[in-house]
């Protein structure tokens, strides 16, 4: 096998290796936002066919936070376009609503169940913690999903989330208390 | 050093399990979204959209020559050389999304 070839095959299988390890989270991820499976799915392929156009000539260390950086351009572009479509659809039928970033707590699990250990340990955890997580505002929510569940240290994800790590450190704060008092029972 | 409570931990097996429940059907899609993006990565890139590069370009000349050297630019507006590249490549819809980050930025701020 030529050496070019031989090289090609080799990053290509590095290229596979890392979209495979990311692509379920990334999903998720994207689900959490969009609420719908399918609209989390073509952003995660946009996202994918973004990333290794423009970034896998670049570190592979530098590889997560640059894919999640894409995809949260994805996602913040669909919130966008969301947002607007609701403007638009609200001028037409103004009880609805659309936004549901509003009050993160409107649309958060009951506060008055079991507290977070017991919720999370609960058959209902999951559902409970999905519930707790689509009711954040987006900056929040990224910021918990890329520095808790994806384990990007606070400058990758400050980079994936196009900000500083001073509001990485505000929106991730804020998330915090939000979903613990989301979950926690009332003391 | 842990990035957050205790609690945390258990919403990160949470998190974890919710992939490994995920269906035949969509695990497919997955796959087939990865591989045609693989071969996008293979295929050579055609010097593409140079009238839309060149468009690009001069609105970007054209707002470095409004905001120069007088005026300060918007402290929203900055620009990375990553957004940039993706801006000339244009995979961002970028015209306003620099304002919108903002504007989600200060909406957490009072909302968050």
């Amino acid at each position: 096998m030529p050496l070019d070839e031989a090289h090609h095959d080799t990053g290509k299988a590095r290229l596979d290796g890392f979209l495979r390890s990311v692509e379920r989270r990334a999903l998720r991820i994207a689900e959490l936002s969009t609420g719908n499976r399918d609209e989390a799915l073509d952003l995660v392929q946009d996202a994918m066919f973004a990333f290794v156009r423009h970034y896998t000539a670049k570190p592979e260390a530098d590889w997560p936070p640059l894919f999640y950086r894409v995809l949260d351009s994805r996602v913040t572009d669909w919130h966008r376009r969301s947002q607007v479509r609701g403007r638009w659809l609200g001028s037409w039928w103004p009880a609805r609503n659309v936004d549901s970033e509003e009050d993160p707590l409107a649309t958060a699990p009951d506060t008055q169940e079991a507290g977070p250990l017991l919720r999370l340990m609960g058959e209902d955890a999951g559902q409970a913690l999905e519930g707790a997580l689509r009711g954040l505002p987006l900056r929040q929510r990224q910021a918990f999903l890329l520095r808790i569940w994806e384990g990007l240290d606070v400058a990758d994800t400050a980079t994936a989330m196009r900000c500083g790590e001073g509001s990485v450190k505000t929106h991730l704060w804020r998330a915090l208390n939000a979903l613990r008092l989301a979950l926690e029972p009332h003391r | 050093m842990k990035p957050g409570p205790d609690w945390t931990e258990q919403a990160r097996a949470l998190l974890d399990a919710s992939t490994r429940r995920l269906d035949a059907s969509t695990l497919s899609r997955l796959n087939r979204a990865r591989q045609r993006a693989l071969d996008a990565a293979a295929a050579p890139r055609t010097a593409l959209h140079w009238p839309r590069r060149l468009a690009i370009a001069a609105s970007l000349l054209l707002a470095v020559a409004i905001w120069w050297p007088g005026s300060t630019p918007p402290a929203v507006a900055t620009l990375s050389p990553e957004d940039a590249e993706l801006l000339a490549e244009g995979e961002l819809e970028m015209t306003d999304e620099l304002e919108f980050y903002a504007w989600l930025d200060a909406d957490g701020e009072h909302n968050g």
